[in-house]
């Protein structure tokens, strides 16, 4: 194979045989910093695809509008509004479900599904069985992770009390809906598929359980690719309004695609800063990488020119070995990534209910990548091979001349007494080299700086929980009515067995408008005592809940534009629904979710009501759990319960796995990055160096001695890396966790001493166990034999 | 053999012996070795050299022949004077035209060898039978220097002579009309100096190339038609030897 090629090209591959152990670092970075790339951009291709083809697939609606009750006469009106595509009306309602096994209930959302005719919108896709039989009664199909979750499956039975009335279910399927993509509870932020389920059943026997015989509190519309979005809600709104209609809202608005929209924009701006953040570093090592390697050889490059190879000729040789390191380092980085993005995919599975959700490769960051390593790598090449055929042969194929050295201009001469002459030498040869030395020194605070991030990301998790459902939401659990109760409803709560405590909470639904920007919301009315669910500041002290105005969520101001004395529009959607003008009188932190927050007293002022609450936060005796769920599953009047406990643990679950993943790779980076700067700074240092270490044999230094010169150097400029590359991490958290947030979920910058600490370990174990491999090379080297013959 | 022909220097013309192949003026050359110092390694040296003639540069270390060497041969650049190969003045030459001129006209051979390390001896004069325009075969250079059974040995396999042998074998395959040799038999012992120096005469002879060849070795200086000595970065003295003293009679 090596007979047709020419002799430099002979040349190329052995010597990146002799130098694999310095390719292979330079290879390994530039994979890493592309494999994140190829992995993190591919999984927002993959969310976007199947998002995208599951929502035409499954014709999921464009228009959404719930209403009290409007009678099915009223079908042939709406479906004669202009721009629509299809229209179908709908019951929809709430069930609490009694799971055998389980302590507390669960509840689950009903959506009624066409008697006599397949759905036209919304389609289900059925996981097994089938769907309900016209005519048959009691037939129900539950959404798939619920059921897989408990292990129902068709045929089985579930328990529910709708409208307080128990009955009993058969499962007939299980399936997934684009609808439900994200199994929100009411009110919930995460997915909780122990605890809550979708069922749907026919329409006829739904609309009778929920007596709403006959008419229909839910209408979805496909608007024509002709139609107008904004004239079919308007239309929907003015036709529906006598019937207790709230607001039709877009399919962006719904909740489910309103939570997979964010989590891909979130996901879109970590698969912007992280793979910019690796991929720099790993271009920048290449690049210093490769331009000292070429230095190394300019003696041969001055032999070459002297034997008449023009300089094109030779910088295209060592472009050749930049090509090399591009190729195996995207090709290995690709892979990985492709790989890594296949297996990551799997995590969203419980987040997200797509029917398939696989990897798909985005092949044009991919190609952007690939265009990025071989810029650098070529640069870096460039910047060797430029600064070697500058000079005239005669000089390039002379060894470097003696570097200079200066006196410091302040010396410690007891100091100096005291370190060995080894580390002297080591800090000369630093001060030598300044740039050399930089560039080392930033590659290790790179190393330095990735671990700082894991943890910190980490740790802001924690106290973003922490801050959440300790700190701010302080009650054992949250009970919301079925209708908005009387204050005889609060005794009966506060009356339950196990509550210790009980605080009452209103909570509207309503269209928040700032000048041309709006927002659907629900208005939550707290007591101005409430010590339960309590409005905290940044730093976690409690803000007073104001008297007359609103307490926003920062994050929902930020969306909304506004701060602390404009004023808001509300059109409240329940009720009388009244429109008024509040002042914003306070901003409050929420890392989870947001929220807009007044005192309940005004909020009822405002409803025009007496005392009615929307349900309580309770202080439970943890002692009597079961006796406290056991009265709530026979309440007719209760919606929901939602225990901040489980809550938290869902959460914790969920990003658990995800944050793991993330940790994992950032520490590997952070590992292969210091091992391989320190390897190749090491192996470099020796090329470059054995004539004096060399010449240190001959004066009588051991072999510990002359490896100490070397790995003292490394050993002072992994010290000296360390703090630059701390802060390095403090500020490249702040960049990253900037990026990733989004307006229901932020995770707070919070880079602790444990953070410091473990970057600190990372980075000097890996030193350590790379200065350990280079010294065995130093210790196993000839060098006495090295000054006898001059390469 | 040697190919006689192509070169057309079948016999030393008296034109050829009036215009001179090589010729410096004035040249000076200066390096500066820190803020004020600077060290005047040649100061203005006049110097003309013939086709065929082999030029003995002789003088003690630090006296500029290896500078003069690298300023010939277009591995340096004259600091003031010229340089003219035939009709080019080489102190005006780009970058591309002096690749040219020593892709294509010279041959050098380092007192340190210089072969690339990670190629074998074949592969080493490979590195200039790929480039030149009418090279002798790899094989056959290597043949002429005593070579044909070592060709794929690396350099580390070979010993100091056969290093150097190999770099002839390199610099000759070209067909050179200039061939500069810097202390080619510095590193080596009596023996093996012989060989190599056998091998730089039979290039002056057979191909009729200009060689200069540093030393500062007096007794080498009598293979040579003229001894030029070299002082202070001056020409000290030339000496032309009425009688060529064969290689094989020479010891040191």
């Amino acid at each position: 194979m090596v007979g047709a090629m020419s002799p430099l090209d002979k040349k190329l591959f052995r010597d990146l045989g002799r130098m694999k152990g310095q390719m292979a670092a330079v290879v390994v970075v530039m994979a890493c910093g592309l494999m994140v790339m190829v992995m993190e951009r591919g999984l927002v291709c993959s969310l976007e695809h199947s998002k995208s083809e599951y929502y035409a697939r499954h014709r999921l609606a464009d228009v959404f509008c719930e209403l009290r009750r409007a009678p099915n006469s009223l079908r042939t009106t709406l479906s004669h509004i202009s721009g629509t595509a299809a229209v179908e009306t709908r019951v929809l309602g709430v069930a609490t479900l009694d799971i055998p096994g389980m302590e507390e209930p669960a509840q689950a959302t009903l959506v009624s599904i066409p008697d006599d005719r397949p759905p036209r919108l919304n389609l289900l896709y059925l996981r097994s069985g089938r769907l309900p039989l016209a005519g048959r009664r009691g037939e129900a199909v539950l959404s798939d992770a619920f059921a897989q979750e408990h292990g129902f499956r068709p045929g089985d039975t579930i328990d529910a009390t709708i409208l307080g009335a128990r009955v009993r279910l058969q499962i007939v399927a299980t399936a997934l809906s684009p609808e439900f993509v994200y199994e929100l509870p009411p009110g919930g932020i995460m997915p909780d598929n122990r605890r809550f389920g979708i069922l749907w059943m026919g329409e006829r026997e739904l609309a009778a359980a929920l007596g709403l015989k006959g008419g229909f509190n839910s209408v979805v519309v496909d608007v024509s690719p002709y139609g107008d979005i904004r004239t079919v809600r308007s239309e929907l709104e003015r036709i529906l309004a006598p019937y207790g209609a709230r607001i039709a809202y877009g399919r962006r608005e719904h909740p489910s695609v309103n939570m997979v929209d964010e989590e891909i924009r979130g996901l879109r701006a970590t698969a912007v800063a992280f793979p910019l953040v690796f991929l720099s570093i790993a271009a920048f090592m290449t690049s210093a990488a490769l331009t000292r390697l070429v230095r190394l050889q300019r003696e041969q490059i001055g032999q070459l020119k002297a034997l008449g190879y023009s300089s094109r000729e030779i910088g295209w040789h060592y472009t050749k070995f930049a090509l090399v390191a591009v190729v195996l380092g995207t090709g290995i980085g690709g892979a990985l990534g492709l790989w890594a993005g296949s297996r990551l995919v799997l995590l969203y599975h419980p987040f997200f209910r797509f029917p398939s959700l696989t990897f798909h490769p985005e092949w044009p960051s991919l190609f952007f990548g690939l265009v990025a390593s071989t810029a650098t790598s070529l640069a870096g090449v460039a910047t060797g091979v430029r600064r070697a055929v500058a000079l005239s042969p005669a000089t390039a194929m002379r060894p470097e001349p003696p570097g200079e050295f200066r006196r410091p201009a302040v010396r410690f001469p007891q100091l100096q007494n005291l370190a060995p002459p080894s580390f002297r030498m080591a800090v000369r040869n630093l001060r030598r080299k300044p740039w050399q030395a930089a560039f080392t020194g930033l590659g290790l605070a790179f190393a330095t700086a990735i671990p700082v991030v894991s943890v910190a990301m980490d740790d802001g998790i924690r106290y973003m929980m922490d801050f959440q459902w300790r700190l701010a939401q302080r009650q054992d659990v949250t009970v919301s009515l079925v209708e908005p109760g009387s204050y005889r409803a609060m005794t009966e709560l506060a009356a339950l067995p196990g509550v210790l405590y009980a605080e009452p909470f209103r909570a509207v639904p309503a269209r928040i408008v700032a000048g041309h920007r709006e927002r659907q919301l629900a208005i939550t009315g707290l007591t101005r005592a409430a010590r339960l669910s309590r409005l905290l500041d940044e730093e976690a002290n409690p803000i007073g809940l104001p008297r007359g105005g609103l307490a926003l969520s920062e994050q929902l101001a930020k969306t909304l534009r506004i701060g602390p004395g404009d004023t808001l529009r509300i059109e409240v959607q329940e009720g009388k629904r009244p429109v008024f003008t509040v002042v914003v009188a306070a901003l409050l932190t929420d890392f989870a979710g947001v929220g807009a927050y007044m005192d309940i007293e005004a909020l009822r002022r405002r409803m025009g009501e007496g005392s009615t609450i929307s349900g309580a936060h309770l202080e439970v005796d943890g002692n009597r759990w079961s006796g406290f769920f056991a009265a709530v599953k026979r309440s007719p009047r209760i919606a929901a319960v939602a225990t901040t406990r489980s809550v938290r643990e869902t959460y914790d679950r969920m990003m658990g796995d995800m944050m793991d993943i993330t940790k994992v790779i950032m520490s590997l980076f952070a590992v292969v990055l210091s091992f391989s700067v320190i390897y190749n700074g090491a192996r470099i240092a020796l090329s470059e160096r054995t004539r004096d270490l060399a010449a240190l044999r001959v004066l009588g230094f051991t072999r510990n001695e002359v490896a100490a010169v070397l790995v003292g150097e490394l050993a002072i400029l992994t010290f000296v890396a360390l703090i630059p590359g701390l802060f390095l991490g403090n500020q490249l958290t702040r960049l990253i966790l900037a990026s990733t947030v989004t307006e229901t979920m932020r995770i707070p910058v919070l880079v602790t001493s444990r953070a410091y600490a473990t970057a600190a370990t990372v980075v000097l174990v890996s030193s350590f166990v790379s200065f350990g491999v280079v010294s065995r090379r130093i210790i196993r080297l000839d060098l006495l034999g090295v000054l006898k013959a001059r390469e | 053999m040697f190919d006689h022909g192509t070169n057309g220097t079948s016999l030393p013309g008296l034109h050829a012996a009036l215009q001179p192949l090589l010729s410096a003026r004035a040249v000076t050359k200066v390096y500066p070795t820190g803020a004020a110092t600077e060290v005047r390694a040649l100061n203005g040296v006049n110097i003309d050299l013939y086709e065929r003639e082999l030029v003995v540069l002789l003088g003690p270390s630090g006296s500029g022949k290896s500078t003069l060497l690298n300023i010939l041969g277009g591995l340096d650049t004259p600091t003031s004077g010229t340089v003219r190969f035939r009709d080019t003045d080489l102190t005006e030459a780009d970058d591309r035209m002096l690749t040219r001129y020593r892709r294509e006209t010279v041959g050098f051979i380092f007192q340190f060898f210089n072969l690339i390390p990670s190629l074998t001896a074949r592969e080493n004069v490979e590195l200039i039978t790929d480039i030149a325009t009418d090279p002798i075969a790899p094989e056959e250079a290597l043949g002429l220097v005593g070579l044909g059974d070592r060709m794929d040995h690396f350099p580390s396999e070979l010993s100091g002579g056969e290093q150097q042998r190999v770099a002839i074998a390199r610099a000759i395959a070209k067909r050179p009309e200039v061939l500069l040799c810097d202390e080619p038999t510095g590193a080596l012992d009596v023996k093996t100096g012989m060989l190599v120096l056998d091998a730089i005469g039979r290039v002056n002879r057979e191909l009729g190339a200009l060689v200069v060849v540093i030393t500062h070795n007096a007794v080498i200086a009598e293979i040579a038609d003229r001894v030029v000595s070299l002082s202070d970065g001056r020409i000290a003295g030339v000496r032309t030897n009425t009688i060529r003293r064969p290689i094989s009679e020479l010891s040191w």
